[in-house]
């Protein structure tokens, strides 16, 4: 996974690890922006954003030194973007999730064609902002990585620690999650019939 | 592929497919096999059709709504690279600062002083050191060492506290609250005592006069015959005390004579300083020699250090010295714990505690003398003489314990050792601040102790401070070990760097004459590193101004007729 139309800042990175602090900081002006967004929809409130973004570029400091060259710096700075997020979700001991275990047989009812159509013309991107704050730790994160991060299935899973094949049913149950927020009363908060 | 909740029955039944089987379709999650069932199921399928494209514009309006950029970066974090630019230019603008006013200090406070000194005592041909030393002028600048360190003693508080509330700074609350605080212990300042300025060739406080207040006097000689309701503090040629000093006599003179009565303390920088008469309280006294008359008294204890010291009076309490060579034929309290070259121990003497010496000649005791107990003689030996095999074999062992120490700390702290490996690779800046830190700190938590700002945080500090001294050579260690083998931050081989570092740095420690001062060079060096890894830690390196973000777009969704490979 990549940023796509984001050219790799190969020579800052290259010129960041030799402890060059000029390239550090353009590096930082070129994705600190992006990380904290990341954070803001991942995070409950802005200011656990504001620290997670500080503490993920200080993390960043130290592990930039292990960054494979070869792969793609965006998707390895989501990643571990992610990560922190997520660990200190979990630290915080504040999941409304249920662990990945128990969903294994859960089924979910799918919505009303028509009527989930209806909802996602209706709603606007700061409506479905404010509905991304309202879901569970897992639910959001899940959204936020593969949503704004595109980070493929295998991180998703990596990242929150569940199974692979679990992923696509975190991100349905995030979106039925979502869609209840979204209308509150409307059928498809509850799934229309097939 | 296999996903929960997907039924690839009811794709091949022609019946509707489940939205998690579509979900997986439109992100590109199906293998070619279960991605051309659903393609060719929405070709004939309107529902599936509609929830299919329903999904996919819910997955862009998802990847939308959160790639806007609703809300400017925060200022916090804008500018948070320039602020940590800042405030390195600000660390190293104090430390240059320090450096300068150090320098500035030591020629305003030292060297100019003793030069008019100096002029006005006509010492045309004495040793410059020796009368920086011993004439006083190097004396006079204690006092506006004292703010330099108690100011250093308060900014480290400063940095402490902002340490403990370095989360809640950015409320306003709490850090109105904390500069309170700090505001609050400026302000409690000692009250300023009337102080009475005199200068001059002779200074004289004559005989049936009074001073009110302490008294602050410079001159070629200066003679207390009166009395003086508070201090004294002379910077002369000659200091004569024959009448009553209330407080202390603080002096810096060539030659100090006390024939009067001092109720405070007696602290005196001179060439010879001469006791006939009493001292209520302490003596501390540096000079080249003390003598202590036989009618000469010292209330409580006395600290001396010079080159010949005889104490044929009486002293209270405990007798401390450091002198080449000393002579004791009067009364003490107290113990005697002596270090120098020679002490000798005259008929009539007597000694009421216990008596040490560490010297490099047996002690000459009267046998007449009193001793409380036997005295306890301890021959120093040579320095490089003592480098026998009992010497490196105990540098052995303080080798192995530093790497017992080093790996505690590893393990202990893994991070923050490679962190502060890594700073002190940052020569300069390391050695610049281990130099503030070293001695800063060191004098700040002493300094702590005895001012306003406690007891308990001045131990703390300095505990601290040993504790970072400790550590520096692992540290320093570390970054050698580096050089030698290569970096690894791998635990076991980053401490194996650890290991051989600090095996090479105990070597060149253990040299003959070199050996000390690299010592002092490498704990410097790695309180530094150490320090400048917990600034790190402390500040957050992060940069203003930023172009809008990567957008990362959502894969195209693809049309019902196609099918997609799996992953």
């Amino acid at each position: 996974m990549s940023a796509p139309g984001k050219t790799e800042p190969t020579e800052l990175i290259a010129r960041a690890r030799t402890g060059d602090t000029q390239a550090w900081g353009d590096l930082y002006r070129e994705f600190a922006p992006a990380i904290f967004r990341f954070c803001r929809r991942a995070m409950p409130t802005r200011e656990d954003a504001e620290d997670a973004t500080m503490e993920i570029f200080m993390k960043l400091r130290d592990k930039l030194i292990q960054y494979d060259q070869t792969r793609s710096f965006t998707a390895w700075l989501y990643k571990v973007a992610a990560n922190h997020c997520w660990d200190m979700l979990r630290r915080r001991k504040a999941r409304h999730d249920k662990d990945m275990d128990d969903v294994d047989d859960v089924a979910l009812e799918c919505p009303e064609p028509n009527q989930l159509e209806k909802l996602i013309e209706e709603r606007t991107s700061e409506e479905v902002r404010k509905a991304l704050d309202t879901l569970g730790m897992r639910a959001r994160m899940a959204l936020v990585m593969r949503y704004y991060s595109d980070m493929s299935y295998d991180e998703i899973a990596d990242g929150l620690g569940v199974r692979r094949q679990f992923v696509g049913v975190v991100l349905l149950r995030a979106r039925h999650e979502l869609r209840q927020a979204l209308g509150e009363n409307s059928a498809l908060a509850v799934g229309g019939t097939r | 592929m296999t996903e929960p909740g997907m039924n690839k029955d009811k794709i091949a039944n022609g019946s509707h497919i489940d939205e998690m089987t579509l979900l997986l379709y439109v992100e590109r999650q199906l293998d070619r096999e279960a991605a051309q069932g659903v393609s060719l199921h929405t070709q004939t399928c309107t529902r599936c059709l509609t929830l299919l494209r329903a999904l996919d514009r819910e997955s862009r309006l998802l990847t939308r709504s959160m790639l806007e950029q609703d809300e400017p970066l925060p200022a916090r974090l804008a500018e948070f690279q320039e602020k940590v630019k800042r405030n390195m230019q600000w660390i190293w603008g104090v430390v240059f600062g320090l450096a300068i006013l150090g320098v500035y200090a030591l020629y305003t406070g030292y060297i100019e002083p003793w030069e008019r000194q100096f002029e006005q005592a006509g010492f045309g041909s004495t040793n410059l050191l020796n009368l920086v030393v011993f004439q006083g002028a190097f004396w006079k600048g204690w006092q506006s060492m004292f703010s330099l360190f108690e100011v250093l003693a308060v900014m480290c508080m400063a940095g402490f506290g902002l340490f403990a509330f370095r989360r809640y700074l950015r409320r306003g609350s709490a850090l109105a609250v904390l500069f309170a605080g700090f505001g609050v212990l400026l302000a409690v300042a000692t009250p300023a005592s009337a102080t009475e300025f005199r200068k001059g060739d002779t200074v004289n406080v004559k005989k049936g006069e009074v001073v009110k207040g302490d008294i602050f006097a410079t001159g070629e000689h200066i003679r207390i015959d009166g009395d003086v309701e508070g201090d004294v503090y002379a910077f002369a040629h000659q200091v004569d005390v024959t009448g009553h000093i209330n407080g202390d006599l603080i002096c810096f003179a060539q030659a100090v004579r006390v024939s009067g009565v001092i109720d405070g303390n007696l602290r005196a920088g001179a060439n010879n300083v001469t006791l006939t008469g009493s001292v209520e309280r302490n003596v501390m006294v540096w000079n080249e020699t003390f003598n202590l008359d036989a009618n000469g008294k010292i209330g409580r204890s006395l600290t001396a250090g010079g080159e010949t010291l005889t104490l044929d009076g009486k002293i209270g309490r405990d007798f401390l010295g450091f002198a080449e060579s000393t002579n004791i034929s009067g009364f003490i309290g107290g113990s005697v714990r002596e270090q120098g070259n020679s002490l000798s121990i005259a008929s009539g003497a007597e000694i009421d505690g216990k008596t040490v010496f560490k010297g490099h000649k047996e002690p000459n005791v009267a046998s007449d003398a009193k001793l409380g107990s036997p005295l306890e003689f301890t021959m120093l030996e040579r320095r490089h003489e003592a480098r026998g095999g009992g010497y490196y074999l105990w540098r052995v062992i303080w080798t192995g314990t530093f790497i017992l120490f080093g790996l505690v700390l590893a393990s202990l702290m893994p991070k923050f050792a490679v962190e502060s490996v890594e700073s002190a690779g940052q020569i300069g800046a390391s050695f610049g601040l281990g130099v503030l830190v070293f001695f800063g700190v060191a004098i700040g938590s002493l300094i702590a102790c005895i001012t306003i700002v406690g007891l308990l945080v001045g131990i703390s500090a300095f505990m601290l401070w040993l504790v970072m001294l400790f550590a520096a050579e692992v540290v320093v260690g570390g970054i050698v070990g580096q050089w030698i083998m290569g970096r690894e931050d791998e635990f076991w081989p980053f401490f194996l760097r650890v290991v051989v570092g600090i095996a090479a740095v105990r070597v060149v420690t253990s040299l003959p004459f070199v050996g000390g001062w690299a010592g002092f060079i490498v704990g410097i060096w790695g309180m530094g590193a150490i320090s400048l890894a917990l600034y790190r830690r402390l500040q957050p390196r992060l940069a203003p101004n930023i172009p809008p973000a990567p957008m990362p777009t959502l894969s195209n969704p693809l049309p019902p007729n196609t099918t997609v490979g799996g992953i």
